[in-house]
């Protein structure tokens, strides 16, 4: 009796590693919706290193970049054309749901219905103003006597919707000069003083914080490392549906970097993804190598993720119209 | 020639530019404006070029600062056999995929366009296609879809 | 500053740091020849492995990586007629045709010495202008760029042929560019315009596809017609004039080399331009070197000079391009956000400590340069006039392989088959502009140039209102804008008046 229950015992194990690992030997693919040497790019190239001693069978993990209409193309591919064999994971613009939400025509997907795996960072957006400058919080910019300028790349970008908002809502007079090439080309016109400030996420702007070229002064919903000084742009809002469609449009930002597999993964495979993911974002190598490119990786969950998507998708809809008369999709 | 196919040019441009203008009509004013202060003088000096050859008097041509074609034996029948082939190799590859549509594109070509002998074509396809699947598959990853042939009969 | 000088030299010159150099000048070669290789894609993929290196090891294989496309992309441009880069299209126009000439050794010994030329020029004007810089970039506002657009623009006139014909189709085809360009979302409201209900034109046209169509198929369409190698004008079939001819070219039309290097570290400076730009006004302005209705005819043809400029702009470009990146930790290019990307990797802050405290690794990046750019020549050299015989080959050899080079060129733009569509289209119009004798390079200056001239009158208006015109830059511009346009037709009037007299 007791030499076949310990025979039963010792078999378990013995079972378990018998149990087939489905990655070995396989090779996972990353579609990146964007061109090389972007922010999602490159958080994509970041885990590709990492991820593959965190699932079981140590698969190669490759990425593929499937640039076009702000990876509105790629979001479509991973949700229609790719096999659902859970090889194929996709990142894209964050702001996707926006697009579905304000149905702009070429969206053949839907966000609560991909197979979520996380998202891999948030990202807040912030809005920062040249240090020269007298204003140094809320109540100081709304009695500001002549417009701040704040530079934009477009409408659909952070760096548009954000202080936008801000503008109709919170009554702060700002003069917004949209049509810069990049970001970065902002930086620059702040230098020149030919604009005073913009918005943009903490992240990217943060090594001009440290050069004290600007100093922050407000932020969005999304909870990052290093902006929780700051003041909410939503609690300032005066009424209910300023504040709710301040949180629509920051709410993509908690997942701030989304990986998704096709609907019809088989669920054990995400949970397999979801684990690694988790394991290798917590990755001592990885968090060392991405603190030495400024960036800053933290897992939100899946359960958050599909949270934050159906929460989106089913506001009520004279708050999606009155939304979509300020925000479009964009970047 | 040089007259026809400038009048097929500005006919062409004149077509895209009307249709620019009108759709640029629907649009608000900021996204409009570069369309049409574009799109109407490009409008205009392509009528002008139009109405020029047609009714102006045939300079000794003005030569572009650009190469001239050449005019040979046989040149219209070689002209649509170059354009058959590169359209054919751009329907191969949608069809079939880079990975198969290149070597067979530079095989057929060789063996059949250039009537080369098969030991040179078959060098010359496996040297290209090891090139392309070395550096561009194994190295980089790049994407190369399988073709929408194999699309078509695997889902079915 | 001297002292920063000579440490940024000894920092390279460790054998490291020059291994690494070296391993980046031969990987450089190869994505800068083949064209689907692209710089910034390349430069992305590398970034990991710098991880684990030094600083200056991780510049020196970085920078030169990067330096030497610029050179060799001009080699595929001249030999096929296929621009292995953006930046080599416009050594497209008259590369080829010497090759056709049979001068493709010459061509390509013009264009390897012009970018060395251009390289050095750019270096020396980096490392001279570093005092300077900050309150460089920052007097050059959205105004002034508008006005640099539109200088680029003026430069149209100068693509085009003489006489008032010419210019009408120049300006025809410019306008067609300027046209082409407004495809896409645009940024001040949104509107995805002409995107004829696709996803793949929200972001508009590509430049590479349009390139490789409009220079390189008509080139394809002809060689087959022609039957021959590519060499077929070449007297009694034979090569003449090899690499060594074209060094000398380059000496003897020195000042145009510095003037178009000068041309090119300029537009380099200044973030936003693109790279593409440098290229066509240098070689515009090459034309302008043509003394006589006869040698300006000859553009197009085969003169030299038509390589030289654009082979020294493409390069001095990059080290213009390095100044915005180093010194405001703003990109001069894609491949410059990517090597920003390295910077903060290695803890390096871009900034103004990167011109005092950290000067000597700036100098290294300076001699980074310097030294790769001049690797590269002396060791292409010893290839050229091999290099140069492949346009003795039999044409039919070589077409499926520039067919394949084209489409998968065009391909890894956007890893998408609409590329492919775009080729094609822009293959037939460059056929047609061909047969109709119309200028292909003003349709090129044209798309590369509106979404800058949009976007900055866009900010200027909006900032300055009408305030911006009386800024002085922006008077000087508008001065050298009125001046391109007008010099050619006072040319042609004095060559007129010359002629009757």
């Amino acid at each position: 009796m007791r030499s076949l229950l310990l025979a039963v015992l010792a078999a378990i194990p013995i079972a378990g590693l018998a149990q087939p690992t489905p990655y070995a030997g396989k090779t996972v693919t990353i579609i990146v919706g964007y061109k090389a040497g972007g922010g999602y790019d490159a958080t994509a190239r970041l885990l590709a290193r990492h991820l593959p001693k965190h699932i079981p069978g140590k698969p190669t993990v490759i990425v593929q970049n499937m640039p076009g209409a702000n990876s509105m193309i790629a979001a479509n591919h991973v949700y229609n054309v790719a096999k659902p064999d859970g090889l194929t994971i996709g990142t894209f613009n964050r702001n996707l749901p926006v697009a579905q939400l304000t149905r702009v025509d070429g969206v053949k997907y839907d966000m609560t219905k991909f197979a979520w795996i996380g998202s891999a960072a948030s990202e807040c957006t912030i809005l920062a103003l040249r240090t020269d400058l007298p204003y140094k919080s809320v109540d100081e910019l709304k009695k500001a006597g002549k417009p701040l300028v704040i530079g934009a790349t477009g409408p659909g970008a952070n760096t548009y919707d954000f202080p936008l908002l801000l503008k109709e809502f919170l009554g702060l007079n700002l003069k917004i000069v949209t049509g810069y090439q990049s970001s970065a080309d902002i930086m620059l016109a702040i230098e020149r003083k030919e604009v005073d400030g913009r918005a943009g996420s903490f992240t990217s702007i943060r090594p001009f914080i440290d050069r004290k070229l600007v100093r922050p002064v407000l932020r969005a919903r999304a909870d990052e490392p290093g902006v929780e000084q700051l003041p909410i742009d939503e609690d300032l809002a005066p009424n209910p549906r300023a504040k709710a469609i301040m949180a629509l449009r920051s709410a993509p930002e908690i997942v701030g970097r989304p990986y998704v597999m096709h609907p019809n993964t088989p669920p054990e495979l995400v949970k397999v993804m979801r684990e690694a993911f988790a394991k290798a974002i917590e990755d001592k190598a990885l968090v060392a190598e991405a603190t030495k490119a400024s960036m800053e990786l933290n897992y939100v969950g899946a359960d958050v993720a599909v949270k934050v998507m159906k929460e989106m998708l089913s506001q009520p809809k004279d708050v999606v119209d009155e939304f979509s008369k300020y925000v479009k999709f964009g970047e | 020639m040089h007259k026809n196919a400038s009048l097929t040019l500005s006919a062409l441009i004149m077509v895209v530019s009307g249709y620019g203008i009108i759709a640029a009509t629907a649009w608000p004013w900021k996204a409009a404006l570069f369309p049409l202060v574009i799109g109407v003088p490009l409008f205009a000096l392509a009528a002008a070029e139009a109405l020029w050859i047609l009714f102006g008097a045939d300079p000794a041509s003005e030569e572009a600062r650009d190469f001239q074609l050449s005019i040979g034996k046989d040149t219209l029948r070689r002209t649509l056999a170059a354009t058959g082939w590169i359209f054919a190799f751009f329907v191969a590859i949608v069809l079939l995929g880079f990975p198969i549509a290149i070597p067979l594109f530079v095989f057929l070509y060789l063996k059949l366009q250039g009537r080369e002998g098969w030991g040179i074509s078959i060098a010359i396809t496996l040297g290209t296609w090891g090139v392309f699947y070395g550096l561009f598959d194994l190295l980089l990853h790049l994407p190369f879809p399988s073709g929408w042939l194999f699309e078509w009969f695997g889902s079915s | 500053m001297l002292e920063a000088l000579l440490e940024g030299l000894v920092l390279v010159l460790q054998w490291k740091a020059l291994a690494f150099m070296l391993l980046g000048i031969l990987l450089g070669f190869w994505v800068g020849l083949l064209p689907g290789l692209g710089g910034a894609t390349t430069l992305a993929l590398m970034l990991p492995f710098v991880y684990t290196m030094q600083p200056v090891e991780a510049f020196a294989f970085l920078l030169g990586m990067h330096s030497v496309t610029a050179t060799t992309g001009d080699i595929t441009s001249v030999l096929f007629g296929v621009p292995g880069e953006a930046a080599s299209a416009a050594t497209v126009i008259d590369g080829y045709a010497m090759a056709k000439k049979g001068e493709a050794g010459r061509a390509l010994g013009a264009a390897l010495a012009s970018s060395l030329v251009g390289a050095l020029v750019g270096a020396v004007a980096l490392a001279a202008a570093i005092p300077v810089v900050r309150p460089l970039v920052l007097t050059f506002g959205s105004p002034e760029l508008l006005m640099l657009g539109l200088v680029g623009i003026a430069f149209i006139a100068a693509l085009s042929s003489p006489g008032g014909r010419g210019m009408l189709r120049g300006f025809l085809a410019g306008a067609l560019g300027l046209f082409l360009a407004t495809i896409g979302q645009d940024p001040q409201a949104g509107v995805a315009r002409y995107a004829l209900g696709t996803l793949y034109l929200w972001q508009g046209l590509d430049l590479v596809p349009v390139l490789v169509g409009l220079f390189a198929i008509p080139e394809i369409i002809d060689l087959v017609v022609r039957g021959t190698s590519i060499a077929s004008a070449a007297p009694a079939g034979k090569l003449s004039h090899g690499a060594f001819e074209g060094v000398k070219d380059t000496f003897r039309h020195f000042w145009l080399t510095i003037r178009c290097s000068l041309i090119g570290t300029f537009i380099g400076i200044m973030p936003g331009m693109g790279g593409a730009v440098a290229q066509w006004m240098a070689y515009g302005h090459a034309t302008h070197s043509a003394r006589n209705a006869e040698e300006r005819r000859g553009f197009g043809q085969g003169d030299v000079r038509g390589v030289l400029g654009p082979g020294a702009a493409n390069n001095s470009k990059e080290g213009g391009s390095l100044i915005p990146t180093i010194a405001f930790g703003v990109p001069g290019s894609t491949a410059m956000a990517i090597l920003l990307g390295g910077f903060y990797l290695l803890g390096l802050v871009p900034g103004p400590d990167m011109l005092s405290k950290h000067l000597p690794v700036t100098f290294s990046m300076v001699w980074t340069i310097v030294i790769a750019n001049v690797v590269t020549v002396i060791a292409c050299f010893a290839l050229l006039n091999k290099l140069a015989r492949l346009t003795t080959v039999r044409g039919s050899l070589l077409i499926p392989v520039i067919l394949v080079l084209v489409f998968i060129g065009s391909y890894t733009s956007n890893n998408h088959y609409g590329d492919l569509v775009v080729t094609l289209l822009f293959g037939a119009v460059g056929y047609l502009m061909v047969l109709a004798g119309w200028p292909r390079a003003p349709l090129v200056l044209g798309l590369v140039v509106g979404k800058i001239v949009e976007n900055n009158l866009y900010i200027s208006m909006a900032r300055y209102e009408a305030a911006w015109l009386t800024r002085p830059v922006v008077l000087v511009l508008i001065a050298i804008t009125v001046a391109v346009i007008v010099y050619p037709l006072f040319q042609a009037r004095r060559r007129a008046a010359a002629a009757r007299a």
